[in-house]
């Protein structure tokens, strides 16, 4: 029965919430639900109000998976040049604990150029040719920091808040807290490269305490982007609509014995919704109708950058219907080697000229693209990882991770393009002054711009108000308009 | 900020502009509450149980059992009457859904409808209880709680063999009826207090699910993780209390402090896993050792010739291992022997468990793959090529390893010392930042008891004391917790609604005088679990109908004073595993080595999920089904399946298209559909009526209403037209879904066939299959 359960249970428990709604949803999705009831939240994915006006609608959360080397691409070190092969002077490792072999080895450098590129003259090394061309999109933090030393943990915490898993990721509060703006696809989407998908990925976008119908929907690669969206193979579409005309039948029939059970109404909405998401999705993700000079601007024209291009173009086209959050983990390069992903202890220079190229046009192409649809404003790009890499070497044609500084940025509403935000030491390993960035920080500068207070945010799980960004997170205004 | 706390701030955040309205909970509260509570009553659960007897009712013949009268007591203050008793088909089927996870057979249900005699509903449940169905479903519910998977969890998300035996002696445990008490005493302490019984050992497997990485760089906070996992899960399983609040500060709502948490923590200082305990040789073992052997001899050759490679090395390559730890790790590693402490000793064991050849592999690689490398040794550049053309050949017969099974049983235990690691209060929770020492005891606002601490032969004999007092009599919380658990199981919610809150951020009970009359019966009835569970089933409570009542639902609105029965959707296990009962597919073998049922291809789950050789595996009861940390089983995780990364108290309800595109679209659901297409028509023969009555006795154990009758015979007649369209389209090329198993060779209109087919997958997809009523 409980019709109307959490929200009288709520009131009476003495939240201090006058006036809820019948469906007990509040700005910013604060639910009134330890556990999720359907009666109660009618659509779970109803769109909800914000806290105050958006900047943005969507996110492209750009995740790249095994940690690049920022001062390889971004945070431009002439002292690191000039001291390069000497071992790092002790002054730079003041208060961090290093793990490999006991200490920090020389101070390494790869073959890089570097310009500055635009208005704002930010730097970029010659592993990312195209994407300099949008210096003036971009707001760079150069001074990230996290936790961790292995990849696991910090992954979790870039996208959950904490080292250990059970939070709910950052598009899954997203998607609790705005609803869905498409019902016809899933408000939270990932996409990943490849054939297999990331090794113990699915962490990352879990609902974590929140109910499952809150976690990221994977889209696969190929034309069926979803699990059972295809309909039996024996089974032809009027069939399958002549069946789901007989179950309305037989559910309202049913139902009609339960007046005022809004979760038997749901199930049966739930199946039309189903209907339509078996065209939807695979719309959403069809490219066949774009154009050779759009598939040329994402790269799909060359192996290199087919798969990351192919996931930037269906981003775009996730964001044009209305998908909040578009979480894009990279994968692996093409080539010898170990490509798998960034993580370069060995082999630096081959391992990041393969990624590199993998993402520069890709990126480059969705920032021009989403620019010239007038979408870029209403847009958020996210470039992060889940920490940086060192400024010493490893195994002498490497580097080791590094959680102490490294550069994430920022690009389209609500963002001061063309600015940067805190700075690394002059040999790029930690971060220096005031201004930093944790992954809390990041993530409560996301949600203000899709109009969420990340303190207010709140879902009640067992008896505790918990919030996206844990008991930390500081919006960083420097970097907004 | 440099930690990972878990633990929050307060519900009273909700409220308004209060951004840290921590420093004033207690006031929202009051605020609140109509009268100013004392603490003694806003710590209600921490008084003892007082069992005050079941109140005078008037309608004293509606009293079955104790229960309906404290249920029946409030329905009379509000002149609420309780509804007239459920159809005993109704009945059957909700029971058996609530014991066992399963819908009844049509043969279990005529059989009780036409029981006429006195106790029916008596031997019904007797058979229900006795059934080992019931173990497999009540154990669900407490795997839910244990945070049990079948792996590791993070990244590497490794397979952990043995922790099925953790899952069947939690089956058996509710089979036999294992009291409670003892059940929570062999899972926290089973090795101190039980030596020499290879269940209780197993038992531990209840500390020993915490998720873990093993390849963390940093043993000391593996350690403090891992106790902390396990203290919390404690908390929220077995004391419905939020201990984890008081990690990082003071519990801001209930009266336990930082050094309570850190106390409790404690008791768990000097626990390791151990994993390579000879299990008893049964048929799973001596398969897994066949097998085993079988890989061993196929291998033994290239595994020798491998460790020749790395024998010279072997020292640098372990050397190079150990350094790649964190500083405060290195200094336990590095440490001699003879100056081993206890944490030096955890260290080591961990450090011992997770390192592997393949550890030392890596050695050789970093400094024989790449000659440009400053840690490049000339000699290893050869060893190195070998080594990798050995593992390469070495990988090609990893097809003969043994798929299942394992011959090991896996325990959390103590490593044959006394002493335990000191343990401090942490600053924010911050485990490199100690203050106090602090010693184990239990939290001084619940009791004033102090632990005593006996070591035993091999450990520091602290956990017994832990164990001792959650089930001593002074102790009120363990069992209202349980007994309120069970409640929200049978009735949608609890008497405590937030069944694992008894705090005061939780709500109160709203029967305390029900919940006390439960938990002290329990108690005295030697923690049975099965006679608690019989109590409820016989009640007159429990044997309402779930019919609408326009009064309750306007006197009563969320049906608070169950005057009503409630409705429920079915959970995830309870779908599935139903679904296989009514196409007459499920294999029900008990206990085992966990299985792999087919995946969708598009999973894309690679080594994480490979699919069981034995088709029968395929079609076992979901309790079976491997849980994979990462790769949750598709079918059952869009319908609300428990999280297994921390304790999961109560299944969400959720309501969504993929779970609809899950049951509509799946092949393996449709597969279903079509064997319960073929066992109807093999029941009842080509007559549409009776099909059409035999189809709704499988699912919903009652016959099609006339104007479903209606409905499904209309359907058919257009629906073959579909069909036939379907295939003039298609030049008849097009093959039709038909039903599959049928017995005898009955003359088959294939049309008619397949729009049958289509009838019952859309019936089986209804709302009241999914539903218990």
């Amino acid at each position: 029965m409980s019709k109307n359960s959490r929200r009288d249970f709520l009131i009476k428990a003495g939240y201090g919430l006058g006036g809820i709604t019948l469906s007990g949803l509040l700005p910013g999705g604060g639910m009134l639900a330890t556990v999720a009831n359907a009666a109660t939240l009618g659509d779970p994915l109803a769109p909800k109000a914000t806290h105050f006006p958006a900047k943005v609608k969507s996110v492209i959360w750009l995740h790249m998976d095994g940690a690049p080397s920022t001062i390889d691409l971004y945070d431009y070190k002439p002292d690191l040049i000039k001291l390069a092969g000497q071992p790092i002077p002790a002054s730079f490792l003041k208060g961090i604990k290093t793990s490999t072999r006991g200490g920090a080895e020389k101070l390494y450098v790869s073959n890089r150029t570097w310009k500055q590129h635009g208005e704002s003259g930010a730097w970029f090394s010659d592993l990312l040719p195209n994407l300099a061309q949008h210096a003036d999109k971009i707001a760079f933090v150069k001074s990230s920091v996290t936790i961790g030393a292995t990849h696991d943990i910090s992954i979790l915490k870039l996208n959950t808040g904490d080292l250990n898993p059970g939070r709910p990721s950052l598009g899954a509060w997203i998607q609790y807290a705005l609803g869905s703006a498409n019902s016809d696809l899933p408000a939270y989407v990932v996409l990943y490269s490849g054939d297999r998908e990331p090794t113990g990925g699915s962490v990352n976008w879990s609902s974590g305490f929140l109910p499952a119908v809150y976690q990221g929907t994977a889209f696969r690669p190929g034309p069926s982007p979803i699990l059972h969206l295809d309909r039996p193979e024996l089974i032809a579409e009027a069939q399958q609509r002549d069946n789901l005309d007989l179950l309305k039948r037989l559910n309202e029939h049913h139902s009609g014995f339960y007046p005022g059970d809004t979760e038997l109404k749901a199930r049966l909405n739930a199946y039309e919704l189903a209907y339509r998401m078996e065209s939807a999705a695979p719309e959403a993700v069809d490219l066949s109708k774009e154009s050779d000079a759009t598939k040329e601007l994402y790269g799909l024209n060359e192996e290199a950058t087919r798969d990351y291009g192919t996931n930037m173009l269906r981003a775009r086209r996730l964001v044009e219907r209305g998908v909040r959050f578009i979480q894009v983990v990279s994968g692996p390069a093409i080539g010898a080697g170990d490509r798998r992903n960034w993580d370069a202890h060995q082999d630096l220079e081959d391992n990041h000229g393969a990624h590199a190229k993998a993402v520069d046009k890709p990126i480059a192409g969705l920032l021009a693209d989403l620019k010239a649809r007038g979408l870029l404003d209403s847009t958020l790009i996210v470039w992060a990882s889940e920490f940086g890499r060192t400024s010493y070497g490893e195994s002498g044609t490497g580097r080791d991770h590094n959680p102490w500084g490294y550069t994430q940025w920022l690009a389209g509403g609500g963002i001061k393009a063309g600015t940067t935000f805190g700075q690394t030491d002059e040999v790029g390993l930690q971060a220096v002054g005031d201004q930093t960035m944790d992954t809390y920080d990041l993530h409560a500068t996301v949600l203000q711009l899709l109009g969420l207070d990340h303190l207010k945010t709140t879902f009640l799980h067992n008896g505790r108000s918990e919030r996206p960004t844990v008991v930390y997170g500081q919006v960083i205004k420097e970097l907004l308009v | 900020m440099k930690n990972n706390v878990r633990c929050l701030i307060l519900a009273m955040l909700l409220s308004s502009s209060a951004v840290y309205a921590v420093d004033a909970p207690e006031g929202a509260q009051a605020k609140s509450t109509a009268n100013k509570s004392s603490a003694a009553n806003r710590d209600w659960s921490w008084q003892p149980v007082a069992n005050s007897g079941a109140p005078e009712v008037q309608q004293k013949k509606w009293v079955r059992t104790p229960i309906d009268a404290f249920v029946l007591s409030k329905l009379e203050e509000k002149g609420i009457k309780p509804s007239p008793e459920a159809a005993r088909a109704a009945y059957i089927r909700r029971a058996t859904l609530d014991a066992w996870g399963l819908i009844p057979t049509t043969a279990e249900v005529e059989a009780f409808v036409n029981d006429k005699s006195p106790d029916a509903y008596e031997k019904l449940v007797d058979r229900l209880l006795s059934s080992p169905r019931y173990g497999e479903r009540q154990a669900r519910k407490w795997l839910d709680l244990a945070r049990y998977a079948d792996s590791t969890g993070f990244q590497n998300d490794y397979t952990r063999p043995n922790m099925w035996r953790y899952r069947d002696y939690v089956i058996n445990s509710f089979n036999e009826d294992k009291p409670y008490d003892r059940f929570i005493k062999e899972q926290l302490a089973g090795d101190e207090l039980y030596p020499g019984d290879n269940n209780a050992l197993i038992a531990t497997g209840f500390l020993a699910g915490f998720p873990d990485n093993k390849n963390s760089r940093d043993l000391i906070q593996r350690k403090y993780q891992i106790a902390t996992d396990i203290t919390d899960t404690i908390g929220t399983a077995i004391l419905g209390t939020t201990l984890e609040c008081a990690r990082c500060h003071n519990h801001k709502s209930d009266k336990i402090t930082q050094k309570d948490y850190f106390a409790l923590h404690s008791f768990f200082a000097n626990v390791n896993l151990v994993e390579n305990i000879p299990a008893p040789k049964g048929p799973v073992e001596i398969q897994y050792e066949q097998d085993l052997a079988k890989w061993e001899a196929a291998t033994k050759e290239l595994r020798e010739k491998r460790a020749a490679v790395i024998e010279p090395i072997r020292a640098a390559a372990e050397q190079y291992h150990r350094e790649r730890y964190l500083t405060d790790s290195r200094e336990s590693i590095f440490k001699p022997k003879s100056e081993w402490n206890a944490t030096d000793r955890w260290v080591h064991h961990r450090l011992a468990n997770v390192t592997t050849e393949e550890d030392f592999g890596g050695y050789l690689r970093v400094t024989g793959e790449n000659k440009d490398s400053p840690e490049h040794i000339k000699e290893h550049a050869e060893k190195w090529l070998e080594y990798k053309k050995l593992t390469a050949e070495l990988k090609k017969l990893d097809k003969l390893k043994p798929k299942r099974g394992s011959n090991t049983i896996s325990a959390m235990t103590e490593l044959g010392y006394q002493d335990a690691p000191p343990s401090y209060v942490f600053f924010g929770g911050n485990h490199e930042r100690p203050l106090d020492e602090v010693q184990p005891a239990f939290p001084a606002a619940i009791t004033s008891e102090k632990p005593v601490i006996v070591p035993t032969g091999f450990s520091s004999g602290r956990r017994t004391a832990l164990a001792n007092w959650i089930v001593s009599p002074t102790n009120p919380l363990t069992a209202r917790v349980f007994v309120n658990r069970v409640w929200d199981q049978y009735f949608g919610t609890g008497i405590v609604r937030t069944v694992s809150d008894f705090g005061r951020a939780g709500e109160k009970p709203n029967n305390p005088e029900l919940l006390d009359y439960l938990a002290d019966s329990f108690v005295k009835q030697g923690w049975s679990v099965k006679k608690l569970h019989k109590e409820i089933l016989l009640s007159s409570v429990y044997r309402q109908s779930s019919d609408y009542r326009e009064d309750i639902y306007k006197a009563d609105p969320e049906n608070k004073l169950l005057a009503v029965f409630p409705r429920k959707r079915l959970d995830a296990e309870q779908i599935r595993d139903s679904l296989l009962v009514a196409s007459g597919t499920l294999d029900d073998r008990i206990g085992g080595p966990a299985v792999m049922p087919p995946v969708p291809t598009n999973l894309n789950a690679g080594a994480f999920w490979e699919v069981s050789e034995d088709k029968g595996d395929w079609n076992r009861r979901s309790i079976y089904v491997f849980t994979r940390r990462s790769v949750p089983y598709p079918l059952l995780s869009t319908f609300d399946m428990a999280s297994p990364q921390q304790a999961h108290s109560k299944r969400d309800v959720t309501t969504t298209p993929l779970q609809a595109l899950t049951l509509v679209n799946s092949n393996v659901v449709f597969g279903w559909s079509q064997s319960l297409a073929g066992r109807v028509i093999s029941e009842v023969g080509a007559d549409e009526s009776a099909q059409l009555d035999k189809l709704y006795e499988i699912l919903f154990a009652r016959k099609p209403d006339k104007a479903e009758r209606a409905t499904l015979a209309g359907f058919l007649k257009n629906h073959e037209k579909t069909i036939q369209s379907k295939l003039k389209d298609s030049d008849g090329k097009l093959a039709l879904a038909v039903p599959v198993g049928l017995k005898g060779d009955q003359p088959l209109d294939p049309v008619r066939a397949s729009a049958f087919v289509d009838l019952v997958h859309t019936v089986a997809n209804s709302n009241e299959f999914s539903y218990r009523f």
